[in-house]
């Protein structure tokens, strides 16, 4: 069977793709992710197999900016802790533990201005934020105009200002913990910090200090390390933390469009074509 | 006047013949009994528009969290039971898909401004139509007739006031209109939807989903169905209830009550 396989499709980093496996399939031409990232993939030992890679770049984006926005309205307006206020036996609460935080002319700073990061800042626009951005490179002037968003070479300065900050980076040695102690402390303590890259971006047992002391307000994660936690981890329980299950593009439509573009890549591959959305190892 | 209370009624009036104005906190109107209060004497303000922004963003914190399982998900991530997500669980698709948006009022129009980022196709029924420019500025396409718009929206929400003609104006009929994928928002007043109909369509499949930050009555009786579905979402009236916007409002409330204490033109009243 081994030797028939030319093509692997990956959903959801299953199998895992290590040398026992790349050895046991000599015919093997192509693995297509199912979503953007390859963190997961040792791009180096796949390439040397001769074995080329794509990702789903065009399929996500949209999908997960939702993702991003639904975290930053949950977290703002404190959604799973009224809606279980208005579902309790006693349903007894006291005014301020319902209000919420206003978005109008309130400040979402974006990490990672790719093509989500992009489309998170199309939308958060229409909510009347000011948004900032720390990115590798800095974006054309009128893309940044397009969307009112202001560039901040240093990534404390976007922390330091900003009410809502929102993760949207690709998991790289670079962006490893590139959210910790120090970059928590520099945030607002009325900030709140949303996260739909990976969870590694993330010191996460500072982000449990940090939040259970008040450093900052609250935190809304689509991703965590591992995935899910471990039943007794401290984020699980904290009042002031919305954890979902990687839902980042789970929807009907992404998933067709997902699958949709690993077959091109997949019958790009085994015909010798270039693929659409081709991996390299950097 | 906050959250509606005290009840004003004929009783109370005639117990404070010095009432010279009531201030509501919010922008609707329709628990006062606008008539009775001018017979004796009294002006009436609310504070209509500072709640906009914020009552449209719960609008679409319903939809995004509706359409994508936010409180569902929450629980399984945190559950003692969860040892591993499953491949298979999926939500809906908020980009591109289409919202029919009922009352396009301020808050109706906001809502159109902030799905409009998302790709959305809106649709709207309205008592009048708005100007060209308006509508092209939301991309929004007029339904005059409110069916159009039932049976075409993926997602629909309700904006209008609650008056004599937008009570129940959600029943049976119009939730069979509905596509059966369909989600219902409601950020307007309970008795705007025929909440015993709502329940049904909800159990039998009818629409998909609901998320709702108004009822009849607020609170729900604990023994409600609405509470106990799984597609249902629901807030306790908190359209408005941000920090900013409940300190604004406050003022906005003590500024309209000096006016009134004075003699002088009361700001934002209600006529």
């Amino acid at each position: 069977v081994g030797k028939k396989v030319q093509a692997i499709y990956l959903w959801w980093h299953k199998p895992v793709i290590n040398k026992e496996l790349l050895q046991s399939l000599p015919n093997l031409k192509v693995i297509a992710n199912s979503g953007v990232g390859m963190d997961h993939l040792d791009l180096k030992l796949v390439a040397s197999f001769g074995v080329k890679m794509a990702n789903a770049p065009r399929a996500v984006s949209s999908s997960t900016a939702d993702t991003g926005m639904a975290l930053l309205l949950a977290s703002a307006r404190r959604l799973v802790e009224v809606h279980n206020i208005s579902i309790s036996p006693s349903m007894e609460y006291r005014e301020a533990d319902v209000l919420g935080v206003k978005l109008a002319g309130a400040t979402l700073g974006i990490i990672g201005m790719g093509s989500i990061g992009y489309k998170i800042a199309l939308r958060a626009k229409a909510f009347e934020m000011k948004i900032l951005y720390h990115n590798r490179t800095r974006r054309k002037v009128q893309d940044e105009q397009a969307v009112g968003a202001t560039y901040c070479r240093r990534i404390d300065s976007l922390l330091q200002q900003a009410d809502f900050v929102m993760l949207v980076v690709s998991l790289t040695p670079q962006t490893h913990k590139l959210i910790g102690k120090k970059e928590l402390e520099l945030m607002k303590p009325t900030a709140t910090l949303i996260n739909i890259s990976r969870g590694a971006v993330v010191d996460q047992e500072a982000l449990v200090a940090a939040l259970q002391t008040g450093v900052i307000r609250a935190a809304a994660l689509d991703v965590t390390s591992p995935e899910p936690l471990p039943r007794d981890h401290p984020l699980l329980k904290l009042k002031n933390v919305i954890i979902t299950p990687h839902l980042g593009i789970k929807t009907d439509k992404a998933t067709y469009m997902i699958t949709e573009e690993a077959v091109e890549n997949i019958l790009a591959a085994l015909s010798g074509l270039p693929l659409p959305s081709e991996v390299l190892p950097s | 006047m906050w959250y509606h209370k005290p009840a004003i009624n004929e009783e109370l009036l005639q117990s404070l013949p010095n009432l010279k104005v009531v201030a509501s906190s919010g922008v609707g109107i329709d628990h006062l009994d606008l008539k009775l209060l001018s017979s004796y004497g009294v002006k009436v303000s609310n504070t209509p528009f500072i709640v906009s922004t914020d009552t449209a963003d719960m609008g679409m914190a319903l939809l995004l969290a509706s359409s994508r399982r936010v409180v569902e998900g929450h629980e399984m991530a945190v559950s003692p039971d969860t040892e591993c997500f499953p491949a298979d669980w999926l939500g809906v698709e908020v980009s591109g898909a289409t919202l029919g948006i009922v009352g396009m009022g301020t808050i109706g129009y906001k809502v159109a401004e902030r799905a409009k980022a998302f790709e959305m196709k809106i649709l709207y029924h309205n008592r009048n139509q708005r100007k060209k420019e308006e509508e092209s500025a939301v991309g929004a396409v007029y339904c005059k007739k409110i069916d159009d718009l039932l049976q075409q929206s993926d997602f629909v929400l309700l904006a209008v006031n609650l008056t004599p003609q937008t009570h129940k104006l959600i029943g049976k009929r119009e939730l069979e209109l509905m596509k059966p994928t369909a989600t219902l928002i409601n950020i307007s007043r309970g008795l705007v939807v025929d909440q015993d109909a709502l329940v049904e369509a909800l159990q039998n499949k009818v629409i998909k989903a609901a998320a709702l930050d108004v009822t009849y009555p607020e609170p729900l009786p604990r023994d409600h169905p609405l509470l106990k579905l799984k597609n249902v979402i629901i807030t306790p009236h908190i359209g408005s209830a941000t920090k900013t916007t409940r300190w604004v409002m406050m003022e906005e409330m003590a500024e309209s009550i000096e006016a009134g204490l004075a003699g002088l033109p009361v700001p934002r009243e209600v006529l």
